[in-house]
């Protein structure tokens, strides 16, 4: 019987995965930086692979490097720490090591945006999808569930491009089945609809993805596109069904500075100019602070997109 | 047949003398030309690189990525110039190409660039990574059972990056014996001397204290380079630091051992004749 990832913690599906990749191509590496077990790497993988778990110690920018440097002598490096430590920490050694030398280097931001909740403000890091957005030769993931997760994991190994991926690390709602395949240069039409767009990515699409269904019951029709890939970003899509709808609104567990939002906006606003409404977190830092209460404080929670989407559908008349 | 595995040269001193004057001429001339760069930190390289590309080092200039090569990281990227002489004297690429750094559309920019340019095993120019990227190609040289060598060659303003002292750390607790380092110590960086910005001293013990084999050495002494390299090639069980003890700038004498030879500014033609005039020895140039 096939392991159910649905019920596990998104974490230990990163921690399976890898394993499993290690399996199928030895020159896959597991790097951490002493947050081993928070990324759920430990003990699966120094316990079945030694040789391929690297624990570099509570030092980011050494360990961005060294797997540039194991990059150009044809390993697959993994390197996962929390999100505030594996990009803004690190963003020049990514930069530079990194794209700029376009290393084959895969980095794992784990606990994105609120999910950090009880590390409080200095470790929550609304910035991610933006700054790795605006880094030439980067591709930028955001997987939504366990098997997206897989997926992504499996096309990140089986590819020579530097790579940045959000992981939330506790369990999420199903969305997909074992048929799915991650394309980066392809959104995932969720529900198809006429009123308005909903756009979202990685930890925020499984509460989309009800709320789509209920505002068409409520007599809002919805069209939900989840982007796996915030870069490259498949603008065809979005262009799409904006021209359908007239009316987008994009949620994100994250600012609304350049990442998704950000990147909705350039696109409709050169090819196909779109009343756009952007939910996610303004121009302000994280505190420590449950899910709920970060919700209703930025207003990003399922009952802030369902409002917002039945103001656009509204506004339209 | 086998690539050029080992590499060359039988060691002629007054040639080795020449060739030293004719890559100084070349770097200030290269250098001149784009209208500014990095000077003195290349200059206070040419022996020692000079002795690894043509001495030490195992490479192959028609293969330049050659699996068995020894790799070197010139982790204080700003150095290239005289990177990109060595390469060029070794056949890696036309020495034409030399004239034509950090023009537009060059193959050759100010800091060493593997992606354009045949025979850079690592793309520098941030200081503080390359040595942590020497780290990783030693890590998974040793992983795969390979017998080549990593170098890396840092500088002594770029020790005041801490992720310099993050590979100290890692390279010393895997005793990552194929990694030889190499501290550009000419005592100087943008600002001045090292001794009055950010003291290394005493830098020989705090590689020590980290778990590497230390050397010191005059890097313009070609015995004491080469004997100095062969020895630090025998360690085993730790990697091992080589403090080059350097003149900035040397052999330009209008700018030697001063700080402003860092990044020079070569506005027009009377600098330039007052660099080049500061060389003891002309050359023809190859480009």
């Amino acid at each position: 019987m096939t392991k159910d990832f649905h019920d596990m913690e998104m974490r230990f599906v990163y921690g399976e995965t890898l394993h499993e990749l290690i399996e199928q191509n030895p020159n896959v590496m597991c790097l951490e930086a002493d947050l081993s077990k928070a990324s759920g790497t430990n003990p699966t993988l120094p316990s079945r692979h030694p040789a391929n778990f690297l624990n570099v110690g509570v030092a980011e920018a050494n360990m961005i490097s060294i797997a540039a440097g194991l990059a150009s002598e044809g390993k697959v490096p993994f390197c996962a720490s929390f999100t505030c430590f594996a990009s803004r920490r690190v963003y020049d050694q990514i930069t530079i090591s990194v794209a700029y030398a376009n290393m084959n280097v895969k980095i794992v931001g784990t606990s994105p945006g609120v999910t950090a909740g009880p590390n409080g403000g200095t470790h929550m890091c609304f910035q991610d999808l933006a700054i790795m957005r605006a880094m030439p030769n980067m591709h930028v993931y955001s997987p939504c569930d366990a098997l997206e997760l897989r997926s992504v994991l499996r096309y990140m190994a089986s590819t020579r491009q530097p790579t940045y991926m959000q992981l939330v690390r506790h369990q999420v709602a199903k969305i997909f089945d074992a048929e799915y395949a991650f394309n980066p240069d392809r959104a995932v039409l969720l529900r198809e609809g006429r009123d308005v767009t909903l756009v979202s990515t990685g930890y925020m699409t499984q509460f989309a993805l009800p709320l789509a269904d209920e505002l068409r019951q409520a007599g809002v029709s919805v069209e939900l596109l989840h982007y796996p890939s915030v870069k490259p970003f498949d603008a065809a899509a979005l262009v799409a069904s904006a021209q359908k709808t007239r009316a987008v609104v994009t949620v994100e567990n994250q600012s609304i500075l350049g990442g998704l939002g950000g990147a909705v906006c350039e696109i409709l606003s050169e090819q196909c100019p779109t009343r756009v409404v952007r939910l996610g977190v303004p121009n302000e830092f994280g505190e420590v602070a449950s899910e709920q209460y970060l919700f209703d404080k930025h207003g990003f929670g399922p009952a802030h997109i369902a409002a917002a989407c039945r103001r656009l559908a509204a506004e339209k008349g | 047949m086998e690539p050029t595995a080992t590499t060359p040269a039988i060691f002629d001193r007054e040639e080795f003398d020449r060739l030293a004057a004719e890559w100084r001429y070349i770097i200030t001339d290269m250098i001149c030309r784009a209208g500014s760069g990095h000077l003195g930190g290349a200059l206070s390289l040419v022996e020692v690189v000079m002795t690894l590309y043509w001495r030490i080092m195992r490479t192959d200039p028609a293969n330049p990525r050659w699996d068995e090569r020894d790799r070197l990281v010139l982790s204080k990227g700003h150095g290239a110039p005289v990177l990109y002489v060595a390469l060029a004297s070794r056949g890696f690429f036309p020495p034409a190409w030399l004239g034509t750094l950090n023009a537009d559309g060059t193959r050759l920019p100010s800091h060493a660039d593997a992606r354009y340019v045949p025979g850079i095993d690592m793309t520098t120019g941030s200081l503080g990574q390359g040595l942590s990227c020497a780290c990783g190609a030693a890590y998974a040289a040793r992983l795969d059972g390979k017998q080549h060598r990593v170098f890396c060659i840092i500088g002594d303003g770029e020790s005041n990056e801490g992720q310099i002292w993050e590979a100290a750390l890692f390279a010393g607790h895997h005793k990552l014996d194929n990694l030889i380092a190499i501290t550009d110590y000419n005592k100087l960086q943008i600002d001045g001397f090292t001794s009055d910005l950010l003291s290394l001293e005493p830098l020989l013990d705090k590689w020590r204290a980290f778990g590497w084999e230390v050397f010191e050495m005059d890097g313009h002494d070609w015995d004491a380079i080469y004997d100095t390299l062969q020895a630090a090639l025998a360690v085993r069980g730790k990697p091992t630091m080589v403090i080059a003890h350097t003149i900035k700038a040397k052999g330009c004498c209008v700018v030697e051992n001063k700080a402003e030879s860092h990044n020079i500014k070569v506005p027009d033609q009377a600098t330039y004749d007052r660099f080049m005039n500061a060389l003891e020895t002309k050359a023809v140039l190859p480009y």
